[in-house]
């Protein structure tokens, strides 16, 4: 072919966050030129945590899965590959990670978020009652950040 | 202990030239590693990159992935090694503080994630996955943000296991959490998890690695007689076979793994054919396609700021690629697990949107049947599966019309050229295929139709005889017979394209034996007009014609000409035909075909395999005209 060029990339923004426990912080925000692969992004809500970037209103903009983060536990390797791989939990000691989210003009704020499964055994609110509806994931923002404005 | 006790000396890219923003990027890092050590680092960076490229599917996947080694010099060599653990006590002042004895286990082995990630971010911004390289020959490492291992033998098993984690989100496959002494983990809990290599699901038709489970392979395979401890019984299948083996996801029953074993179970396997298509579908997406040369490009917009595209990749692999407005284009991945028949030129995959938040697909499989599947905005990608049990044409083309929304009508080949049709009904699913109206196509002629009124279906194909062939069917009288449009001598592999301005009138375009790109129409108030060349153009052999219509006065049409370059012309009512030129400098492989769609009426978005074997890309804007060529890929 001739001519040929590959459209600009979208903006995109770096973030490494430290945590321990539920208590997040976050350590970096870097604007990087990356392409942020869209395959395994669920149409629906699944359980995990994920980052968000959000506009001024709140609206989520953009959404990541955070893998490796937030289990509570760490895996222990056999030097004899036939012995199994086990897992122990881990507490008190901060842990970290990345993401690299896709960041749009309009992009205010970050969020890291945890959405767990809903409770199976929930009873349905009552008329008027304005708790979450059971099947509802349950979405719970475990920090908020501003976003430092791309120059 | 802190980054006091060294320095960061410099970033070597040692293998791959991807672009770095376009690429799986491998950042590794030293630790406990003194200036003069440095050649024992570089040395294990080595080591891992001939561990990683041997380990499936990353043999296949180098064009996408690059590895950086990062060169950080420490005070000292080595790592802690707590006494309490069994170690020597060694407390070295390392850069990344790596110490074994985490948790009181002497072989997990730790450092400071914090300054891993920033050194990294600082030195290969586009980093994917982080690796700290301990320099130590005691056995040890870790997973989490990043990978950690150690210079023992077979700790790189190690690193690969948690890039499974890290980057792709895999779970664990192991039925234990400590080994299978613990107590807790006898039954899994009925949330399906979320990973893609372990479920709680044994129904087949909705398993989510469906797609790879051979349908005489009986599932599950193995279940666990005895959920208070791990099933420890051989495979009583053939090593690779996909199916449900129960015990996955740190239980001993109610969850299930893929395969018997893979490297997310335990360490010095490979890795099963799920994990390997995720790590595939996450890698791919970063590369261009190189696509099987005539395979026709199908092209969906469910709405106008998004399109979805789908191809055939050039090891058959049935592939996609999205646009949104919003987000730019996502990357290439394999559409559940898919291989379209390799006959003739390709079987294609077909799509038809029924609604916004709905896509239906279909193609030949390598068996020659006849597969479907779809993706639904609630619940995303569907297995393949196959509809009734017709053999095609090895490299037929299913063409699917939806004359209203809860209603598909399907049409190919079938292997002794008869043209065949099946439907499919929200009320009462696939009916059977059959033959219709006795017609039989020319070898490598598809069946074309278009829903002029949601009643009425026209259909049009090569016959054995070479010439154009109609016939329609309507809710009123049923089929109605073949009959001969003109006289007209087409090529026998040719496809009759038909686009409908408005309801009443048809514009048909073909091509002729010696190649001539001719047209017809059908209007209602005059019948059949004779044929005609258009504008003198005269096709690559085997090019089929790509019309649209963004007005009901207006034609757009595209074609891959003789000397393999690709042209467009158009008919307005008010000047009749332009002349052909040549869309931005593009050249496509002889003989293939040219996806065009008009998501807005001043937009045309063009695909093609060009001439470097890559689906190629291009647009044209009332207000700015015709774009450069690019190879589509992620934005």
């Amino acid at each position: 072919m001739q001519d040929a060029k590959q459209p600009a990339l979208q903006g995109a923004v770096r973030l490494i966050f430290e945590y321990d426990g539920n208590a997040v912080r976050l350590v970096m925000q870097q604007p990087v030129d990356v392409a942020v692969t869209g395959f395994d992004v669920h149409p629906d809500v699944r359980p995990g945590h994920y980052v968000e970037i959000r506009d001024a209103a709140g609206t989520a903009l953009s959404r990541v899965p955070v893998r490796s983060a937030f289990t509570g536990s760490t895996e222990v390797f056999p030097e004899d590959h036939s012995e199994p791989i086990t897992r122990v939990d881990t507490s008190g000691q901060p842990e970290a990670f990345t993401v690299v989210v896709p960041a749009p003009a309009a992009s205010a704020s970050i969020a890291v978020v945890r959405i767990a499964p809903p409770a199976p055994t929930a009873k349905k609110p009552e008329a008027g009652v304005t708790s979450p509806v059971p099947a509802e994931p349950v979405v719970t923002d475990l920090a908020s950040f501003p976003i430092e404005r791309v120059k | 202990m802190t980054t006091a006790d060294g320095s960061v000396i410099g970033t070597t890219q040692i293998f791959g030239s991807a672009p770095a923003n376009h690429a799986f990027n491998v950042v590794l890092l030293a630790e406990g590693f003194t200036t003069a050590q440095q050649p024992a680092f570089d040395i294990a960076c080595a080591t891992f990159l001939t561990a990683f490229r041997a380990t499936p599917p990353y043999d296949e996947l180098s064009p996408a992935i690059n590895v950086f080694r990062v060169n950080v010099s420490s005070t000292d060599a080595g790592a802690d090694d707590p006494t309490s653990t069994g170690g020597t006590g060694a407390t070295p002042r390392t850069y990344f503080d790596a110490t074994f004895g985490a948790n009181g286990i002497r072989r997990l082995l730790v450092c400071n994630n914090t300054t891993a990630l920033t050194v990294a971010a600082a030195h290969v911004p586009q980093f994917t996955v982080v690796l700290v390289v301990v320099n130590s020959t005691v056995y040890g490492g870790s997973g989490g943000g990043i990978g950690t291992y150690s210079l023992a033998g077979g700790a790189t098993e190690i690193a690969i296991h948690e890039m499974g984690h890290t980057a792709y989100g895999l779970a664990d496959e192991y039925p234990y959490y400590a080994g299978g002494a613990e107590t807790g983990h006898d039954h899994h809990p009925a949330t399906e998890p979320t990973e893609p290599n372990v479920t709680a699901n044994s129904n087949r038709t909705t398993l989510k690695w469906g797609w790879a489970v051979a349908a005489a392979t009986a599932i599950p395979t193995l279940s666990n007689p005895n959920c208070s401890t791990v099933d420890s019984r051989p495979s009583p299948v053939p090593v690779g076979t996909v199916s449900l083996f129960e015990g996955a996801h740190y239980f001993h029953c109610g969850a299930y793994r893929p395969e018997y074993d893979c490297k997310m179970r335990n360490l010095g396997v490979p890795f099963c054919h799920v994990c390997r298509q995720v790590i595939w579908n996450r890698i791919e997406p970063l590369s261009t396609l190189p696509a099987r040369d005539r395979t026709p490009i199908s092209v969906v917009a469910r709405y106008p700021e998004h399109l979805d595209v789908f191809t055939v990749a050039a090891n058959g692999r049935t592939m996609s690629d999205w646009w949104d407005q919003s987000s730019g284009w996502a990357g290439w991945f394999q559409v559940s697990g898919g291989i379209a028949s390799p006959g003739g030129h390709g079987s294609p995959v077909t799509s038809i949107a029924r609604y916004s938040g709905h896509l239906d697909l279909f193609t030949v499989g390598t068996d020659n049947r006849v597969y479907s599947c779809w993706w639904d905005r609630s619940s995303g990608w569907s297995n393949w599966f196959a509809l009734g049990g017709i053999t095609a044409a090895a490299g037929s083309t299913v063409n699917v019309v939806c004359r209203y929304t809860d209603h598909l009508d399907l049409f190919t080949t079938a292997s002794d050229g008869k043209a065949m049709s099946t439907w499919w009904d929200a009320r009462s699913g696939w009916a059977s295929w059959f033959q219709v109206s006795g017609g039989v196509a020319a070898a490598g002629a598809t069946v074309t139709a278009i829903a002029r009124y949601p009643f009425h279906l026209d259909l049009f194909t090569v016959g054995t005889d070479n010439r154009i062939y109609s016939c329609w069917w309507d809710d009123r009288s049923g089929w109605a017979g073949w009959f001969q449009v003109g006289s007209l001598v087409a090529r026998p592999d040719s496809t009759v394209t038909v686009v409908a301005r408005y309801p009443d009138h048809l514009d048909l375009f073909t091509t002729a034996s010696d190649g001539k790109i001719m047209s017809t129409w059908w209007d209602a108030r005059s019948g059949w007009a004779g044929w005609f060349q258009v504008s003198g153009g005269v096709a690559s052999h085997g090019s089929p014609v790509t019309a649209i219509s963004r007005y009901s006065n207006h034609l757009d049409l595209f074609v891959v000409g003789t000397n393999n370059r690709i042209y467009s012309t158009w008919w307005h009512d008010t000047t009749g035909w332009a002349g052909w030129f040549n869309v931005s400098g593009g050249i496509a492989k002889p003989g293939s075909e040219v996806a065009a769609i008009s998501r807005v009426t001043e937009h045309i978005d063009v695909f093609v395999v060009g001439s470097d074997g890559i689906v190629n890309s291009t647009w044209w804007d009332g207000s700015g005209g015709w774009a450069g060529w690019f190879q589509l890929g992620i934005t």
